[in-house]
């Protein structure tokens, strides 16, 4: 059914400008600055785009950002579409889409502003959710390297059961 | 003094943990404040199991990604199993030969069918009816010695279905063994339809979810389609061989716990339908792809991404993963289903019940706390 | 009351129940079954891939005691089986077959020495 594939890109195409393609059946991928991202998020829940399957953060160390990517299902039609975004590493922050898709994507931005600090704006919910009493840096950037801490803060060289991690 | 006494005697909330290390409740805690017999807001406590897991597979390559990913979740480990090595597959390029994909399909259903059988025998536990516990947990032996049998332990399949095929080829006598195994469980389901009427009374009416809340909370798998809607992964966006087989999907239009109990005793009905037509048409040959058959110290993963989407014996599962062209991948996330129906639904459904529906709720739902802290 | 349900009361009564009673019955382990480690150092080449591979990092290669250092110069694994996960990707990776998986699965034990195998027994 790549006709209703085709069919969809262009309508959004056609409405901003960005750039996009379509993977394989059932699959269409595009990628868009942050300044537009709530009102084609909306056009895309009027379309029938109603199920937020995950929303997921990379971190790209070399480049200094944040890939932020949304990935949506249709019932309908029966197509996922990935939406991609940019924001810079040192001060991230972006909209939150809890208008759009309510509890269902409150919970998902609550996980990653706890684990990569990102700040979602308008979110009324964002206290920690897995840690406990934790002040370090957030655990899930790349800079954080996690077999060095625990070596330095737990492992003692000594311990006969342990040498084997100080090679 | 007396009156002080009197004033707080007429004071009725209170606050109550249903606590993490309780065998009523399982690894997961749910704060509870109580009006008299009404619960008013319910708040849920994640983090007990807590590993980490995304940022561990970014330090191993993906055949000893492949071992661990079935303490992704304990439950049901040869799906979780499968759909890591179907992203890992889809990035390298690798097309698994035919006897492979059989196999895969086989194991998958006997662990869903396993899976199944759990959450039958704790929802009755649950809900007072000690005997169909004990039902479930001796008919799910012999599934387990199936797997004992194939993949080398009982519970741990230690990365069976892993990327380019399978890790062994059945045994001689494992064909036979299956259809037996499959014997027993059907005289099982006509057990479970004896219904015990303690557990009718408890389970209908209660804990009803629409349509629409359902949808909005993102709810996925057995509890959407307790609630009226016709969708299943397995047919809608079709992954491996799944299209070359016939079955049904059970919906149901109720949406209380008694809806969902009958969903899954349908669905196992069905796995039996899809594991006989498998076994008819099983070809022979090879099981893994000749340059991956000993295991290598590092493999070259091509750049990309890609996106995996499959059913579960819980909902809906998704594996996003991302490579940059080394032999570790780059960033793994992985959606559970369980991460959606303990916070958002679970809140939504205690508010409002009384105290003794409580166990009912939680038991209906098919959680399972190491799938939702990962 | 029902009826249907005399039948199989009678078939339940006359039955054997489903326990099986550890350990003076047991059920047979099939072959193939992941348990505790055989190693046989005259067939080991110390290449050290055992060690690479295993992920939970159980495996360490050591030098030997003064008294075997001169027949066996090398270095030889030495299993903690405390962090292994008994997932057998070192018995595949071998190249001259000296490192299996046996169906030992009886590892209990009070004494915590006994739960990291050198490469030569104390007692040889």
């Amino acid at each position: 059914m790549i006709k209703k594939e085709t069919e969809l890109l262009d309508e959004i195409k056609s409405k901003y400008k960005l750039e996009g393609k379509i993977q394989k059946e059932r699959r269409i991928c595009i990628s868009i600055t942050k300044n537009n991202l709530i009102a084609i998020l909306k056009e895309l829940k009027n379309l029938g785009f109603i199920h937020l399957s995950s929303i997921s953060v990379t971190d790209w160390l070399d480049e200094g950002n944040y890939e932020i990517t949304y990935h949506l299902w249709s019932y309908d039609d029966k197509i996922l579409f990935t939406v991609k975004t940019k924001i810079s590493r040192d001060k991230p922050e972006i909209q939150s889409v809890t208008p759009i898709w309510e509890e269902n994507a409150q919970i998902h931005e609550r996980e990653l502003h706890e684990l990569f600090g990102v700040n979602f704006k308008n979110n009324t919910d964002l206290s920690p959710l897995f840690l406990e009493d934790w002040d370090g840096p957030p655990p899930f950037r790349k800079d954080f390297n996690w077999r060095e801490y625990v070596k330095e803060n737990y492992y003692d060289i000594n311990n006969k059961r342990e040498t084997v991690y100080y090679d | 003094m007396i009156n002080q006494i009197e004033t707080l005697y007429q004071d009725t909330d209170y606050d109550l943990y249903f606590g993490p290390a309780h065998p009523g409740s399982g690894n997961f805690g749910v704060k509870l404040k109580i009006d008299g017999e009404i619960v008013t807001n319910a708040r849920a406590d994640p983090g007990y199991l807590h590993r980490g897991f995304e940022k561990l597979m970014e330090y191993r390559t993906p055949i000893q990604n492949a071992v661990i990913s079935d303490r992704l979740c304990v439950l049901e480990p040869l799906n979780w199993n499968l759909i890591h090595a179907e992203a890992v597959d889809e990035l390298m390029g690798i097309d698994i030969p035919e006897r492979a994909k059989y196999i895969r399909v086989i194991m998958a259903e006997l662990s869903r069918i396993q899976s199944h059988i759990i959450w039958f025998g704790v929802f009755s536990k649950g809900t007072g009816f000690d005997t169909g516990f004990k039902i479930a947990f001796g008919y799910r032996d012999y599934i387990l010695d199936l797997f004992e049998l194939i993949t080398g332990g009982r519970v741990y399949p230690a990365g069976y279905i892993c990327p380019g095929g399978v890790r062994r080829d059945f045994p001689n006598s494992a064909k036979d063994k299956i259809l037996k195994v499959l014997e027993k469980i059907d005289e099982m389901i006509r057990l479970e339809k004896l219904e015990n009427p303690a557990l009718k009374a408890r389970a209908k009416g209660v804990g009803i979810l629409g349509l629409k809340e359902a949808l909005r909370l993102g709810a996925t798998g057995p509890v959407l389609r307790a609630s009226g809607m016709k969708t299943d992964v397995r047919k809608d966006d079709t992954y491996e061989i799944y299209d070359r087989f016939d079955f049904n999907i059970p919906v149901r239009e109720e949406g209380d716990c008694y809806a969902r109990y009958l969903i899954g005793i349908d669905e196992m009905i069905e796995s039996i339908k899809i594991i006989k037509q498998a076994l008819n048409e099983i070809p022979k040959g090879e099981v893994i792809v000749s340059s991956l058959k000993k295991p290598k110290l590092s493999v070259k993963i091509p750049s990309g991404e890609v996106y995996i989407r499959n059913e579960v014996a819980r909902g809906e599962a998704g594996i996003y993963m991302v490579s940059d062209g080394s032999d570790k991948p780059y960033r793994v996330k992985v959606r559970g289903p369980d991460f959606l129906h303990m916070i958002p639904v679970l809140e939504y459904l205690l508010r409002g019940t009384q105290i003794a529906d409580v166990p009912a709720v939680y038991w209906s739902l098919n959680i399972c706390p190491a799938d939702m802290d990962r | 009351m029902k009826i249907g349900i005399l039948p199989k009361i009678f078939k339940n009564l006359f039955s054997k129940p489903m326990t099986v009673r550890f350990p003076h019955e047991s059920i047979p382990i099939p072959d193939g079954y992941r348990g505790e480690h055989l190693y046989d150092i005259y067939k080991c080449i110390s290449c050290g891939l055992c060690s690479k591979i295993c992920p939970n990092r159980a495996i360490e290669m050591i030098e030997l005691s003064e008294e075997y250092k001169v027949k066996y110069p090398k270095k030889y694994p030495k299993i903690d089986l405390g962090k292994c996960c008994f997932c057998g990707l070192c018995d595949d990776i071998c190249p001259k077959d000296s490192l299996k998986l046996t169906k030992n699965v009886f590892l209990s034990t009070f004494d915590s020495s006994s739960v990291i195998k050198n490469p030569i027994p104390k007692n040889k």
